[in-house]
């Protein structure tokens, strides 16, 4: 064994850095070696000495003053903090009470997102809605044409014109009144609303047929307008018929001629 | 307390928790008093530079990684305390310490009456006092068992055999000096 192994492997011994094994392979080599044995001894003479070399206690100054280090370092760890303003700043931010409210609000969008999809049944509640108002308002329409006052079948008859789609009972109403209302005015007012609707050939059809039950030239006038407006042709014949009675106005007369000569 | 490693608790300095280091010096002052004493210095100045050692731990507390043991991270520390101190006293021209022999034997007479009795001590303690400093150093830190010796390596700046064989060899040069003293 080289010197310097043995120097290594000796003080691994003494300091106990050794395995089981290399312990007892190097005290059979020890064993073997009876120079090596010796200096070995030497060695362990003095590492054992060296257990028992021991220092004074050091004094409680020492203690105090450095207890008297560290609280000063303390506090001028303490006093150099609120210098720093970002510590504080960032602990505000981190207050448990913020991410509180963080929370509770989106829980509340959460909530919120869950239940929007139930406010879309709006659009369907409005349609029912606005179906029992038509219902009302139908009511309300054939009621008032009823009524003995001028006045009220007026109304019926402008109520009646707030139907976006007026159904079969309102369009027979209306054209019920055209031909046999006493007031001219309702009866104008009953074209006017009926005019919204001539696309629904039951409407162009009552129009015609109502030319020869008309008396007052205004309304056979309106009506001549509209015949023109609507190029019916299905409304020349009642107009021929019209313009056979005798007691027709002069203008009235004139007028229906020159529609006729229009529509055809 | 005990649970609450070395390591642990120099973290925890290091985290701002400065009251740990009060623990930390109540582990190790012994330690290194011994350290300090018997590198050669008297024991006031000893005091001196344990109060030193735990200063500059504070100052350096950042640069503390964890790794490898708190003992030997405080001792490399102590062991650059002491030669700064050493490097100051020489620059400074005035020998404000005792020689380490008479350092020993005037503390021995002052502190402990009965070290008179011992003689093996005393003069084991005044070899140790004329043992060159590197040496003394050495078989110090390799005297704390807590040390391993690739730590030890790391406190000088050697390889581990190295390091063992700087061991060694000052064990031998003290049980030289030991024995001449005993002679004479």
């Amino acid at each position: 064994m080289k010197e310097d192994k043995f120097e290594i492997q000796a003080v691994d011994f003494i300091s106990g850095s050794m395995t089981e094994d290399e312990a007892r392979r190097f005290e059979k080599f020890l064993d073997e070696n009876s120079q090596y044995r010796e200096k070995f001894n030497d060695l362990q003479d003095v590492w054992g000495m060296m257990e028992e070399i021991d220092s004074p206690k050091p004094s409680e100054k020492m203690d105090e003053a450095f207890f008297e280090m560290l609280s000063s370092e303390m506090d001028k760890e303490r006093s150099k903090r609120p210098k720093n303003g970002l510590p504080n700043w960032l602990s505000i931010v981190f207050k448990p009470q913020l991410a509180y409210g963080i929370f509770l609000l989106a829980l509340g969008l959460g909530i919120g997102y869950v239940l929007a999809p139930t406010a879309e049944t709006g659009p369907t509640e409005i349609l029912v809605a606005d179906n029992e108002t038509e219902e009302v308002r139908q009511k309300l329409v054939l009621t008032l044409l009823e009524q003995p006052s001028a006045n009220q079948r007026l109304q019926g008859v402008s109520e009646a014109n707030k139907f976006e789609n007026a159904d079969e009972i309102v369009i027979k109403a209306l054209l019920q009144t055209l031909n046999s209302d006493s007031n001219v005015n309702v009866r104008l007012a009953a074209i006017e609303s009926l005019t919204n609707y001539v696309d629904n050939p039951m409407v162009r059809q009552g129009l015609v047929q109502s030319i020869p039950n008309q008396e007052s030239p205004l309304l056979q006038i309106t009506l001549a307008n509209l015949m023109v407006a609507l190029q019916e042709k299905a409304s020349i014949e009642p107009f021929k018929q019209l313009l056979k009675e005798k007691q027709l106005d002069t203008t009235v007369k004139k007028r229906i001629e020159k529609s006729i000569q229009s529509i055809i | 307390m005990h649970n609450l490693t070395d390591n642990v608790l120099m973290i925890k300095v290091k985290e701002g928790d400065l009251d740990k280091l009060g623990l930390l010096y109540e582990r190790h002052k012994r330690r290194l008093f011994g350290f300090f004493y018997h590198m050669g210095n008297n024991p006031s100045v000893s005091e001196d530079l344990v109060q030193n050692v735990f200063v500059r731990i504070l100052k350096y507390r950042k640069s503390y990684t964890g790794e490898g043991s708190f003992t030997a991270w405080m001792f490399s520390m102590a062991r650059n305390v002491n030669y700064d101190h050493h490097k100051k006293v020489a620059k400074d021209g005035i020998s404000r310490e005792i020689s380490p022999e008479d350092a020993h034997a005037g503390s021995e007479d002052s502190l402990n009456e009965q070290m008179d009795h011992q003689g093996n001590k005393v003069l084991l303690n005044r070899a140790l006092g004329l043992l060159a400093d590197d040496k003394r150093e050495v078989l110090l830190l390799s005297k704390y068992r807590e040390l391993k010796f690739h730590e030890i390596a790391k406190i000088l700046g050697c390889t581990e055999g190295a390091a063992k064989v700087r061991v060694h060899r000052a064990l031998k040069d003290l049980k030289t000096i030991f024995l001449q003293l005993e002679t004479t």
